[in-house]
């Protein structure tokens, strides 16, 4: 796996979209891979929901023929939490502000989750290494 | 802060401009889009701007709630009375929550914010959409070029000051040192982290994000904020199994009535772990959810 360009993924989408302030990329089980996030948030427990939600979310999708599932978005009343699918194996968390843009983030995360699910493709099966980012 | 670029009146100022001295001409009364980073949204009635919308800027709800100017059980209790359908500002100062006047002068000031956000950004193109009317219009409106021509005084001004900052980039984290510090400044101290921008302080604050980008200027200027030169690293964990998708669990056999990959549900059951949760509401052992009743 390529770290390096996992973590200029991620950094580039915060810099792309005004009020992202986390993204976190984890597997489908839960387990993270990467964290772009405040101390206040944990990244570990971050991932873990996420899985759930988006297995839920997937889980909905087909069972009520939705199609194939993109992306879920949670809104509190100051911010919102997106996950999208990054194919059927991983998934990105994006936490923001109320002032984010949600559409923007939509129309720039879609060629960046390709972007990293040919990352974390070109790593499976692979013998990991000991590269920090 | 050398490689940096400057802060300025950009190009995308002047393409504002234009645009929204057509406007002004023809009276037009609708929304002008503004493509760009952090972009926006500029409602027009009659030629004249009622109000502005900006990622990069907070707007006036936030402002109220983010500062603890309204309280958020009101702000919610007033929301399920109008149907949620748009923010309910004369509800708020019907109530007595809020002041006609300070409402007014709250939307000024975002709509200014807001046209500011937008100018000290990046301008890609502007279009048109007669729809869509704003939550908190500012009657009878402004000029668009006395709107633009305050955006560029403020450019202006934080360019001038020997620490420039741009609402966007600069992601300033405490010096550590000891000073005496006012109600703002303590709050961008406490909150400031090398990751959050001015902007990012901004809504976090409920402060308009002008005043905030002036101020860290300042406080990186007299060394009570510091910007780190690179980026703090990201960590990644190394995949040390391979990447396989989230297996259902099946539920096929103990719920054979169920249909299209749907779990029917039953009367009374629940998902593990709702009964610690009643448990934990009710204080006490824990009980069966049916138990027999005396008669």
């Amino acid at each position: 796996m390529n770290h390096e360009a996992l973590a200029t993924e991620l950094r580039d989408l915060r810099q792309q979209v005004s009020g992202i302030t986390d993204t976190a990329l984890a597997a489908s089980d839960g387990l993270l891979i990467a964290a772009d996030t405040a101390n206040s948030i944990e990244p570990e427990g971050l991932a873990a929901m996420a899985a759930a939600s988006v297995g839920l979310a997937r889980r909905t999708s087909v069972a009520t023929a939705r199609g194939r599932f993109r992306r879920t978005v949670t809104y509190g009343a100051h911010g919102c939490a997106a996950y999208y699918a990054v194919g059927d194996t991983a998934l990105m968390v994006v936490l923001g502000d109320e002032g984010m843009d949600v559409d923007r983030l939509n129309a720039v995360s879609g060629p960046i989750v390709e972007r990293i699910g040919s990352i974390l493709t070109d790593s499976a099966g692979k013998p990991a290494t000991a590269k920090g980012a | 802060m050398a490689g940096l670029p400057a802060v300025r009146v950009s190009a995308g100022h002047d393409l504002l401009s234009g645009a929204l001295a057509a406007c002004a001409r023809e009276r037009y009364s609708g929304r002008v889009l503004v493509v760009g980073t952090p972009g926006g949204v500029l409602h027009l009635r009659d030629g004249l701007v009622v109000a502005a919308e900006s990622p990069g800027a907070p707007g006036p709800e936030a402002l109220l709630l983010r500062s603890g100017r309204i309280d958020a059980g009101v702000w919610d209790a007033v929301l399920r009375e109008s149907g949620g359908a748009r923010p309910p500002w004369a509800m708020l100062v019907a109530r007595g929550a809020l002041g006609a006047a300070q409402l007014r002068v709250m939307c000024l000031m975002a709509m200014r914010d807001a046209v500011f956000a937008m100018t000290v950004g990046q301008v890609d193109g502007v279009g048109h959409d007669p729809g869509g009317e704003p939550s908190a219009p500012v009657e009878p409106g402004e000029l668009p070029a006395r709107l633009l021509q305050d955006a560029a005084r403020k450019i202006r001004a934080l360019a001038a000051l020997p620490y420039p900052v741009v609402p966007w980039r600069e992601r300033p984290r405490p010096a550590g040192g000891v000073a005496v510090l006012g109600v703002l400044r303590r709050e961008i101290v406490r909150h400031a982290d090398g990751r959050r921008t001015a902007r990012d302080l901004a809504f976090l604050v409920g402060r308009g994000v002008y005043p905030v980008t002036v101020e860290i200027a300042r406080m990186l200027a007299d060394g009570v904020l510091a910007q780190d030169v690179a980026p703090a690293p990201i960590p990644v964990r190394a995949a040390a199994y391979e990447l396989r998708p989230r297996e259902a669990p099946d539920v096929g056999e103990r719920t054979p009535d169920r249909r299209d990959g749907l779990p029917r549900r039953q009367p009374g059951a629940g998902a593990p772990g709702w009964k610690g949760f009643f448990r934990l509401r009710h204080g006490g052992p824990a009980q069966h959810s049916r138990q027999p009743r005396d008669t």
